[in-house]
């Protein structure tokens, strides 16, 4: 009697006389025993790897490994997470309170062309005859002459000798226009209200600018 | 669907939150309605939004969701409104285009190339034909004229007015109106000299000059000391009326926003039909009266009655402040009798804009109040009443411009 896949089915099937079923048993844990017998045609590699398959998808998944760590890998892991730290914390602070003061100069000295400055976050369009200057620490602005601004963040500028305080929205586009001492001669408009100042000021702006 | 009852609870929530907030906007059955009016809107995020409705008489608009948020490297509020259709001039792109609302879009119907010229006035000649006066660019010396026939979009004629340039110190120019009377054009204008883009200075003399029509050629110029800087851009605000008789009117604007020469007052002139000046006799002084202020802007009311808009230089400070701070204020003045009367409405915002219309017995007044909000006030003419309209809701700023869509 040779083991076969009839067999082996009637096997599961509780089906197997007390002979067959000793027969079996003997066959399946002895590693020597008779090879199984495959239907004609049939590929003994594709069918192992399709019982695999089944087999595999019935599994739980594999539970992950952990490793023995030594005590010397917790002091290094400490020492790692300690020094990075201290490195962010540094680099934080020296961020907030750099060595060197964050100016952005924008001074243009052509009487006739545009400077552009991008530069601190602040996307400048520097006028004619400009001298100015954005202090980003002190959050201080000094200007003698005209500018088209827009800035990358939310910005509180206050003028130089003035007190007057200026807000930047993120993303709009303002023009500022100052040539004497005081906060009253400041004009700040936002670029879309632009047809609100006087023509004749305007046309000198779209000139100045290109806008 | 739900974990937990917390979870239910939040959905029913947002449900009744998003049923408010769209219970904010015009309901369905006044949206399906063509719409009547556009309402330019610079909302607080910086955008410009254009909306368009069928009433002003009530209701409430947001413009952030309710308008069209508009390019305004392509279109700005320097418009010109008619039968449903804006047109605008880009001297960026140098194209003089048309624009029709579809749907939730501002779609471009056709474009004209218009090289070097900027818009001062337009006036509708025959129907479709378009009269822009205006001048050169970058001179802003010579005066041009461009003649358009809106229906094909084809310019018919460009090309000079035969008005004086700027002599001696005087650099540049203004048109404030054109009025077309029979084969007369008559053109109010006058020059400016530029230190520095801070300090400009008008003449104090007001201009108007009779050109022959379609000729353009000068036939005469009148010379006014009275007041300068008359009328200005209608594209961006009104400064002129007719009345019952074809008398004309218009608004000389001396004051700082305008022509900077403030030690000047704000008056109305009138030129009477079949003259070709301003009337001698005539000059109605609003600085010298209980007004006491310089005026900008000027609205046909009724057949002798107009509306101003007028500042208050005790609220505001100068330039910086003179177009965000509430301080304008608005009259109804009997061009006959020179009767004076303040309309009882919250102080407004915004140097220049077009914010009245005039429909039958009813003045719509589009109102940017800073403690009350942005609504169109609707006040009715023979009564006197005024009572607040359509809302635009707290995310405007400023309310533009008011049209009618119709002809």
């Amino acid at each position: 009697m040779s083991v076969n896949k009839e067999l082996l089915e009637r096997y599961h099937l509780d089906a197997c006389s007390v002979e067959e079923c000793r027969e079996i048993e003997e066959w399946l844990f002895n590693n020597e025993g008779n090879e199984l017998k495959l239907a004609a045609g049939a590929d003994k590699k594709a069918l192992k790897s399709d019982i695999w398959k089944n087999i595999q998808s019935d599994l739980p998944e594999e539970p992950q490994v952990t490793k023995a760590r030594s005590n010397s890998y917790y002091m290094w892991k400490g020492a790692i997470a300690a020094s990075i730290f201290f490195f962010l914390s540094g680099t934080i602070v020296y961020s907030l309170h750099p060595s060197k003061i964050a100016i952005v100069n924008l001074n243009n000295n052509s009487a006739a062309q545009v400077r552009q400055v991008s530069s601190g976050g602040y996307n400048v369009a520097v006028g004619p005859n400009t001298t100015a200057s954005i202090d980003d620490e002190m959050h201080v602005i000094d200007l003698n002459g005209s500018l088209l601004i827009s800035t990358e963040k939310d910005v509180e500028l206050v003028f130089e000798g003035t007190g007057k305080k200026v807000n930047f929205k993120k993303g709009q586009t303002y023009i500022i226009l100052k040539n004497r001492e005081g906060a009253k001669d400041i004009i700040m408009v936002n670029k879309e209200n632009l047809l609100d100042l006087p023509p004749i000021m305007q046309r000198q702006i779209n000139t100045h600018f290109d806008i | 669907m739900f974990y937990n009852i917390k979870s239910y609870a939040l959905f029913v929530y947002l449900l009744l939150i998003a049923a408010l907030i769209n219970g904010c906007g015009p309901d369905q059955k006044d949206k399906k309605l063509p719409a009547k009016y556009s309402i330019y809107v610079l909302a607080k995020d910086g955008k410009n939004y254009l909306l368009q409705y069928n009433t002003l008489d009530s209701g409430v608009l947001k413009p952030t969701t309710d308008g069209i948020a508009l390019d305004t490297l392509k279109m700005g509020r320097s418009l010109i409104v008619s039968n449903h259709c804006y047109y605008y001039l880009n001297s960026k792109t140098a194209l003089f285009s048309k624009y029709k609302v579809v749907g939730a879009t501002l779609k471009v119907i056709s474009a004209l190339p218009v090289k070097d010229f900027t818009i001062e006035n337009f006036t509708w000649l025959k129907g479709d034909t378009l009269l822009l006066t205006g001048l050169n660019l970058p001179g802003y010396n010579r005066a041009e004229y461009m003649l358009v026939n809106t229906a094909l979009m084809k310019v018919i004629k460009r090309g000079f007015l035969n008005i004086p340039g700027p002599t001696g110190h005087f650099e540049t120019m203004s048109l404030g109106f054109t009025e077309k009377r029979g084969n007369s054009l008559l053109i109010g204008h006058t020059y400016h000299a530029s230190q520095d883009i801070y300090n400009f200075g008008t003449s104090d003399t007001l201009y108007v000059s009779e050109l022959r029509y379609p000729e353009m050629e000068l036939v005469s110029i009148s010379k006014d000391t009275r007041s300068t800087y008359p009328g200005g851009q209608n594209t961006v605000q009104s400064y002129s009326s007719r009345d019952e008789n074809g008398n004309y009117y218009f608004i000389s604007c001396p004051g700082i926003a305008l022509g900077n020469r403030p030690e000047l007052p704000s008056a109305i002139f009138s030129i009477k039909k079949g003259a070709v000046a301003p009337d001698k006799n005539y000059f109605f002084n609003l600085s010298a009266s209980k007004i006491q202020n310089h005026v900008y802007g000027m609205w046909s009311l009724t057949a002798n009655k107009v509306i101003v808009r007028t500042e208050r230089k005790d609220l505001f400070k100068g330039l910086n402040d003179h177009y965000k701070t509430a301080h304008f204020e608005y009259y109804v003045l009997d061009l006959k009798t020179k009767a004076i009367q303040k309309l009882d409405l919250p102080l407004d915002r915004g140097t220049r804009k077009q914010c009245v219309i005039v429909q039958g017995n009813v003045a719509y007044i589009a109102i940017s109040s800073a403690k009350d909000g942005n609504y169109i006030w609707k006040y009715t003419i023979a009564d006197g009443v005024l009572k607040r309209g359509l809302r635009l809701t707290d995310d405007t700023d400023f309310i533009l411009r008011i049209d009618t869509l119709g002809k």
